[in-house]
């Protein structure tokens, strides 16, 4: 197995196909395994059941189980986060909701939740792009700042049957976002022209961040109503499961 | 088009005079300026990632000014600047979502500006973009987008922006236009953009092919003597200032680890080049191999950038 560069630019040949099968962040031609985006290589270890070659990729993102085992000395220092990653099927989404019609809610999303910075076990200092995902929320989640921006997000839909998945004959989008609010969701499809779709029916999904009608931040008491702490109102909303 | 949103200057430009008398005396011969590199010597390129925070990706990029310049300013002798030298700037912003009007589009859509500020060139450009700005940035979206891997960005697109801020010359200043002339110096403009682009793209992580690097070769006609037997010669990386008289020129984007040009440009008479005997290649092609040559050496200058790209935000 040939030795593979730390890190590679775009159009760095990798290694032969027959070795490594290619991941993100590579392209493939004439049987090897090309860089196309500049950074860190990392060559994932074959799963035994799945797949018989490593998998090799070059990361957006430097996390912290290749910095340890790069130099193990020097604590991970924090670059600049800076995010580009798409909405993908399945991707987890966090989106503000911008508008709530009868039939449907319109988001626009705020961050792509990094799936493998989630699935690590060091949850307090995953360098991921979305370090900043507190920073975006509470931005976005303060009345001030909506609108101004949303022009330069991708926009999303959840459909009213997309809500959740039992009585969804019965949902009443009023009773479950409000505009404004912060919600977590997957998204089943890439859309159309203008819009991605999302969907809230998990236990995990749904409003994650909401503002009662006083202004508060309210805190979740069940599935499907938040509560003010000040004022001491409920409302209704499809609450996310907290963690 | 005219532009009535701001006030302009006079059209024609406001260059001081500058009297043949005075040039023939004092300045005249021996301060045109003259190529002091090799025929296959290419300028020094300043490249450099990441000057733009806002962006999602940008670069800076420079040439080497001629020797001239430096001559001109330890002794001047005119407060005319003898020669320039490119200087540009690069931003990248995206991948975004498209306007709302635009169609659904499965991959990435590549737009790109090619701006000159309006003292960039010796002659003042508006602030609307002219023809000559329109093509260049045509050109620069074919180079680009053979390199760009549009399908891994559905939905968005991506707004590549040059200011070009110091453009080349078309010819000496002090010469009058003539039979020769066209604009020479755009061709430059472009492998610099070229470069320049690829640079912001890495830096923006938006997936490519290969880094792909712009070069220039032309045909010039450097004696004095004007002799017939003169033929033209072969010169990368030429500045048009330091030439009596170019014949043709080229200008490729070439990606090297896959030995594939994506962008070619050829302007002028190339079938007059003097090649060696045994040397089969019509002019033509010994210029498009001239200016592949000339991008590779960009290119080496470019995975340079983008490793120090990497190794700032990684490290």
């Amino acid at each position: 197995m040939a030795s593979l560069p730390p890190i590679a630019i775009p159009g760095q040949r990798l290694g032969p196909l027959s070795t490594y099968s290619a991941g993100p962040g590579t392209h493939v031609q004439q049987s090897f395994i090309y860089a196309s985006i500049a950074g860190p290589v990392v060559a994932d270890p074959a799963q035994p059941k799945s797949q018989t070659r490593p998998t090799l990729r070059v990361s957006r993102v430097i996390s912290s189980k290749d910095q340890a085992s790069s130099n193990p000395a020097v604590p991970a220092v924090m670059s600049k986060p800076r995010y580009n990653t798409l909405p993908a099927v399945d991707s987890i989404v966090l989106a503000r909701v911008t508008r709530v019609q009868k039939r449907q809610a319109t988001v626009s999303i705020l961050v792509v939740v990094d799936e493998s910075a989630t699935q690590s076990q060091d949850q307090s200092r995953t360098a991921s792009d979305n370090d900043n995902v507190a920073s975006i929320l509470t931005s976005a989640a303060n009345p001030e700042n909506h609108s101004s921006t949303d022009e330069l997000r991708f926009q999303a839909l959840i459909r009213k049957e997309d809500v959740r998945a039992v009585e969804k004959d019965r949902v009443v989008m009023d009773e479950m976002f409000r505009v404004g609010d912060i919600v977590r969701g997957s998204v089943i499809s890439l859309g159309d022209q203008s819009f991605y779709y999302i969907t809230t029916a998990r236990n995990d999904l749904g409003v994650v961040m909401a503002r009662s009608d006083a202004g508060n931040m309210m805190f979740p008491v069940s599935w499907k109503e938040m509560r003010d702490p000040v004022t001491g109102t409920g409302e209704q909303r499809k609450v996310a499961r907290p963690f | 088009m005219a532009d009535r949103r701001r006030i302009n200057g006079p059209p024609g430009g406001t260059r001081p005079p500058v009297f043949a008398s005075l040039q023939e005396s004092s300045t005249g011969v021996a301060n045109r300026a003259q190529r002091q590199r090799q025929p296959t010597e290419l300028r020094k390129i300043f490249l450099k990632t990441g000057l733009i925070p806002t962006a999602s990706g940008s670069s800076y990029l420079e040439f080497e000014p001629s020797a001239s310049l430096a001559a001109a300013r330890s002794n001047p002798k005119s407060l005319i600047p003898p020669s320039s030298a490119l200087k540009l700037a690069c931003t990248v912003h995206g991948p975004k979502p498209l306007p709302r009007s635009a169609a659904f589009s499965p991959n990435l859509v590549l737009t790109t500006h090619v701006k000159y500020a309006p003292f960039a060139a010796r002659k003042r450009k508006g602030h609307i973009r002219d023809a000559s700005e329109r093509d260049l940035g045509v050109h620069l979206e074919t180079a680009l987008r053979g390199a760009i891997i549009a399908e891994r960005w559905p939905k968005s697109g991506l707004d590549i922006t040059l200011t070009i801020i110091e453009a080349e010359d078309d010819r000496w200043w002090g010469d009058a236009p003539d039979s020769h002339d066209a604009s020479w110096g755009m061709m430059n403009v472009l492998a610099g953009c070229i470069t320049a682009a690829s640079a912001a793209i890495a830096d923006a992580h938006i997936d490519c092919l290969d880094l792909v690097s712009g070069g220039v070769a032309a045909l010039v006609s450097d004696d004095s003597s004007q002799s017939a037997s003169s033929a033209p010669r072969l010169m990368l990386d030429i500045d048009p200032a330091e030439h009596r008289s170019i014949l043709s020129a080229c200008v490729v984007a070439y990606m090297p680890a896959r030995d594939e040009i994506t962008e070619l440009w050829l302007k002028g008479d190339s079938s007059r080049a003097a090649l060696d005997k045994n040397d089969g290649r019509t002019g033509h092609e010994a210029l498009i191999d001239g200016a592949v040559d000339a991008a590779r050496g960009a290119n080496t200058v470019l995975a340079e950038a983008v490793r120090e790209s990497i190794a700032r935000s990684f490290a």
